[in-house]
């Protein structure tokens, strides 16, 4: 019994990134103003300067809001006002090869700087909006978007 | 023909001018570093490349192709996305420290750049700051997983000393398996014997 607990607290010791895979944060909020949350689980949940960001969270702002998080991989990503944009994947783990990152533009305007993902695999990282996407071939764009359009999500 | 493309590009920028907040749009930037990159806007209708710096494309629906590109003016830029590109924060600032063989104290050279990793941190008043430990390729996992976040934690231990919130620093271990140099095993390598921060 303690050797099969030794042995589970190896595994735990050894593959941290696996074994904390969905709880590991994606990023984290560096500027804020107005009115801007994060949304988890379809709530609002407490959001500062400094407040850690999940995949699939999403990030919404009032008429008087904007909001940027700085992703592990360096990529920034801001939000101005009566924006919303999803984090659908992000994967980092260079050493293994797992590469990737989604994000998607609900609605309003939204800037974006591409990190090491972009210029280790530019092919993992796309940009999705209700009426295009963007595929990133490098650094810095922005967009604006209608919505919300025909979808919800 | 090549004054009518002008104008149709005129056109169109003025008429993005008059409703500015209402289309949907994409512009290509210069990056932090002065370099344009490319991006390539696709839906159903087709795809166009952007590739010029300010460079814009207008997309009406997921079935009609972005149209053609056209470069846009600072004006509607600032207009168009003046909060979001304001809200930008700064890229983040990599450091690597180096550290003696087999053990956690640190070069000469890197104790002095413990400052800078110290002010940079300050200045920015970063609330993210990551540490990750690495080492070379000399002995087994378990050793090294042990030694590189027992390098980790020194760097944290020194930032959290000088008053850095412990709380917003971020320690890993990646051992022997992530070296900066490639090696064979058992390759005794300066450059591997390291730690990494990032501050966010």
């Amino acid at each position: 019994m303690k050797r099969i607990m030794l042995s589970v607290i190896t595994l735990f010791l050894f593959c941290p990134s696996f074994v904390h895979a969905s709880a590991t944060p994606v990023g984290s909020i560096r500027t804020l103003k107005g009115k801007a949350t994060i949304i988890r689980n379809k709530n609002a949940v407490e959001t500062k300067i400094g407040s850690r960001v999940f995949q699939k969270d999403s990030l919404k702002t009032g008429a008087d809001g904007s909001i940027a998080i700085v992703f592990k991989d360096d990529t920034l990503l801001s939000i101005g006002p009566n924006s919303e944009v999803v984090i659908k994947e992000f994967l980092f783990s260079p050493a293994e090869g797992k590469l990737s990152i989604i994000t998607r533009l609900i609605k309003g305007t939204s800037a974006y700087i591409s990190g090491i993902i972009g210029k280790l695999s530019p092919e993992s990282v796309r940009f999705e909006t209700p009426v295009a996407d963007i595929a990133i071939r490098g650094t810095k764009f922005a967009v604006a978007v209608e919505g919300p359009v025909e979808e919800s999500r | 023909m090549k004054a009518g493309g002008t104008l149709f590009l005129s056109l169109l920028t003025l008429f993005s001018l008059a409703s500015c907040a209402n289309k949907n749009l994409v512009v290509l930037l210069p990056g932090p570093e002065g370099k344009t990159g490319r991006i390539l806007v696709s839906n159903k209708g087709g795809t166009q490349l952007l590739s010029e710096p300010k460079q814009a494309t207008a997309i009406q629906s997921q079935t009609v192709s972005p149209a053609i590109p056209f470069q846009m003016t600072d004006e509607i830029i600032r207009a168009t996305y003046g909060d979001a590109l304001t809200a930008l924060p700064l890229s983040p600032t990599h450091f690597i420290l180096y550290f003696k063989n087999g053990s956690t104290e640190l070069t000469e050279e890197s104790r002095k750049l413990l400052d800078e990793v110290l002010s940079t941190t300050r200045y920015r008043k970063s609330t993210d700051v990551s540490v990750v430990g690495h080492t070379d390729r000399v002995g087994t996992r378990e050793y090294n997983f042990k030694l590189a976040l027992g390098r980790a934690e020194l760097v944290k231990q020194i930032l959290v000393s000088q008053g850095i919130d412990p709380d917003f620093i971020d320690v890993t271990s990646h051992g022997k398996d992530n070296p900066l140099v490639k090696t064979d095993d058992e390759v005794s390598e300066p450059r591997n014997r390291r730690v990494e921060v990032v501050v966010r």
